[in-house]
């Protein structure tokens, strides 16, 4: 019996990990799918994210008004990096756009411990992660709940943003062609920087929730981030219920993995995975075989 | 007129030559009016917090000395970079240090993997290395070769059997586990334990976990479960502080609550900031005077602190940087006005259990290295550290 609630337990562990790297991974794949763009100042973003809303807190400024003023900043910032540096380099190929969002990534470390220094921050949260429920003997933190709600309700409200309104469908036309979808009279610059705003903002959230559980600072992102890259790999860069399901699976693999197997190769398996799911489906697992017509 | 232009060139050259080498100071590091020192230290990273600590209380200090006019009439110049906590980077802004910044010597240096990793560099060039902030151990059997080495910094190895004593004398332990680092710092911990529960097996002493973490880790609720299912009664930490912070933490959350025991890498009181409730009743060693616990401590921190108010937040880390360069700055003004590298490693063999403001009992002879091979134990309580025991010696090893 102890075994089954120590599993479990190691299972309940891997799903609040997991949706963590779930909102990272929703957010790298709706950039991937509609610029083609690997952002890798996608875990920086978060962070930053992170530091302005506990800045605002600093500032006494209510908890709710604190992370919606961080989400729409670090929006902004993604907006504004699509427009004023990716798109002025569009001709550049997608190698010099990944490297781009390197640099980015590099500007925007350098920034965030410059203005907040290298400092560990405790970031208060509304939600306990030491008040805990027992579930059939089975412990989950006020957090890991809050967690794991917060990343299913924005997959949700993202899911259907993306497939039930007129805007989601204008990203999609502008992910899959953009010349036919500007011939059609969609704003294609428009749905490209709401895209790169709404991807922040989704790693924002991520960097909120992660913040309270590991501690804020400037290098907080550093593995969740790889860990989100990686599930998004694993799920199929181009699907958004991939990400999802990406994102838990490593969560739920490296914790069990690392409670009966080794914790000094946790890390190893997020990759041993990774080849394995490309050998079997180079796609990843819900991604769609990518055509080119020459 | 060609073979005059060509003496007049050749004069110009050698005279050239001649001015150079008299501008250049006659020891590395040393000119009559400066001494440079500097570090590489984690001011980034996962252990920034030691490292953001220990450099801002060494810099804190040296300004304060500079504007008592330093020291016969020399004042310090220190440069300190950043590794991120990553040996490689150590081993580049080490040899950038010395044969780039010609620095006098190198204070300090932060985790033990690093230590490692420069350590032969350090030997070959000759670099006066003053108390490496890793775990001593690394040293032990280098005696030929440690002439420019001081360390008053304890082992991991030694303090690890210390912990395991006084948990197994004072604190009933029975079955120990070990939270540790995945490296050379984390595994000398591991080792201490071990020798110490094996030291006290005839006492009922066993271990029965040993469960590590990689710096990198973002989470350790695995973990958490890991020791758990161990049914140790004693637990033993050498971690970061954000990961210790995190393990005291997420045991609290499954309701485990053994006796915690750690480190004196995780003294400082940030630790009451980052870990809440769960740094309470907490049983660590220390090599020095916790903050609050010594008037003379706290007169230096309250200096330094009044040179960067930031080193407030990290008050013991800050005191170990003032500790770490406070022997080096005794040997100096030992070795008198005509500085060279040979007099100040002379002057530093003469320091014969010297007290300095923060650091106590130091010692260095021809023979020994190790200035400082003494512990006592020290309980957190509300916030606080009250000291619990007398000092407790072990033997030097180099």
């Amino acid at each position: 019996m102890a075994a089954v609630t120590n599993l479990a337990q190691y299972f309940v562990g891997g799903l609040a990990t997991g949706s963590l790297y779930a909102l990272v991974a929703l957010g790298i794949v709706l950039l991937y799918r509609s610029s083609r763009v690997l952002n890798f100042a996608h875990g920086d973003m978060a962070t930053l994210a992170a530091f302005i809303a506990l800045t605002l807190l600093w500032m006494k400024i209510p908890f709710p008004a604190a992370v919606a003023g961080g989400l729409l900043a670090i929006a902004v910032v993604g907006a504004s990096f699509f427009f004023l540096i990716l798109r002025p380099a569009k001709e550049s190929t997608l190698l010099g756009k990944l490297v781009v969002t390197i640099g980015f990534a590099l500007v925007l470390t350098g920034l965030v411990q410059i203005v907040w220094g290298t400092d560990t921050h405790v970031f208060p949260f509304p939600l306990s992660d030491t008040r805990v429920y027992k579930v059939g003997g089975v412990v989950i933190s006020q957090m890991s709940l809050g967690t794991i709600a917060a990343g299913i309700f924005l997959v949700t409200v993202l899911y259907l943003l993306v497939q039930r309104t007129k805007i989601g469908l204008a990203m999609r036309a502008v992910a899959q062609d953009v010349s036919a979808a500007q011939a059609l009279g969609i704003p294609a610059r428009k749905i490209f920087a709401l895209t790169w705003g709404l991807a922040a903002a989704l790693g924002g959230a991520a960097g909120i929730l992660l913040a309270p559980v590991v501690y804020l600072d400037p290098f907080m992102m550093l593995d969740p981030f790889l860990k989100g890259f990686a599930a998004a790999v694993v799920g199929g860069m181009d699907s958004l219920p991939g990400a999802v399901t990406g994102g838990f699976l490593l969560g739920v693999a490296e914790s069990v993995f690392a409670g009966y197997v080794s914790f000094k190769f946790k890390t190893t398996l997020t990759f041993v995975i990774i080849i394995l799911v490309l050998l079997v489906r180079p796609e990843g697992l819900l991604g769609r075989e990518f055509h080119r017509r020459v | 007129m060609r073979t005059v232009s060509r003496y007049v060139l050749a004069v110009v050259a050698v005279l050239g030559l001649a001015v150079t080498v008299a501008g250049q100071p006659a020891e590395r590091g040393i000119t009559p009016t400066e001494i440079v020192l500097g570090t590489s230290m984690p001011m980034s990273g996962q252990a920034a917090l030691w490292g953001v600590g220990v450099g801002g209380g060494v810099d804190a200090w040296l300004r304060i000395i500079n504007d008592q006019g330093g020291i016969n009439g020399r004042k310090f110049r220190f440069l300190i970079r950043d590794d991120a906590y990553l040996p490689p980077r150590a081993i580049a802004n080490v040899r950038e240090l010395v044969e780039r910044d010609g620095v006098l010597g190198v204070i300090s240096s932060i985790g033990t993997a690093n230590c490692f990793a420069v350590r032969d560099f350090m030997v070959e060039s000759k670099t006066m290395w003053i108390i490496p902030a890793c775990g001593a151990d690394i040293w032990a059997g280098m005696k030929e070769r440690n002439r420019y080495l001081f360390v008053t910094y304890p082992g991991y190895v030694d303090e690890g059997i210390y912990l395991t004593k006084y948990a197994v004398e004072n604190l009933k332990a029975k079955k120990v586990a070990v939270f540790y680092q995945n490296d050379l710092y984390g595994q000398q911990g591991l080792l201490g334990v071990k020798r110490g529960v094996h030291m006290f097996q005839a006492k009922g002493a066993k271990l029965v976990g040993q469960v590590s973490y990689e710096p990198t880790d973002a989470e350790v609720a695995a973990q958490a479960l890991k020791l758990k299912e161990s049914g140790a009664d004693t637990l033993i930490l050498y971690a970061t502080p954000r990961h210790g912070a995190l393990i005291v933490r997420d045991i609290l959350k499954l309701g485990y609550r053994p006796t915690l025991v750690s480190t004196f890498t995780l003294l400082d009181p940030v630790m009451f900031a980052l870990a809440g409730e769960a740094w309470n009743d907490v049983y660590l060693a220390s090599y020095m005077p916790v903050p609050g616990m010594d008037p003379k401590t706290d007169a230096v921190l309250a200096a330094i602190t009044r040179v960067n108010p930031a080193l407030a937040r990290s008050p013991f880390n800050a005191l170990a940087g003032v500790s770490f360069i406070e022997p080096f700055l005794e040997g100096i003004r030992r070795a008198g006005p005509n500085l060279t590298k040979e007099r100040i490693v002379e002057a530093m063999e003469t320091i014969r259990n010297w007290d300095g403001e923060v650091i106590r009992g130091v010692t260095f002879t021809k023979d020994s290295r190790q200035g400082i091979n003494r512990l006592f134990m020290v309980k957190s309580e509300r916030g606080q550290y009250t000291k619990l025991t007398d000092w407790y010696t072990y033997a030097r090893k180099f």
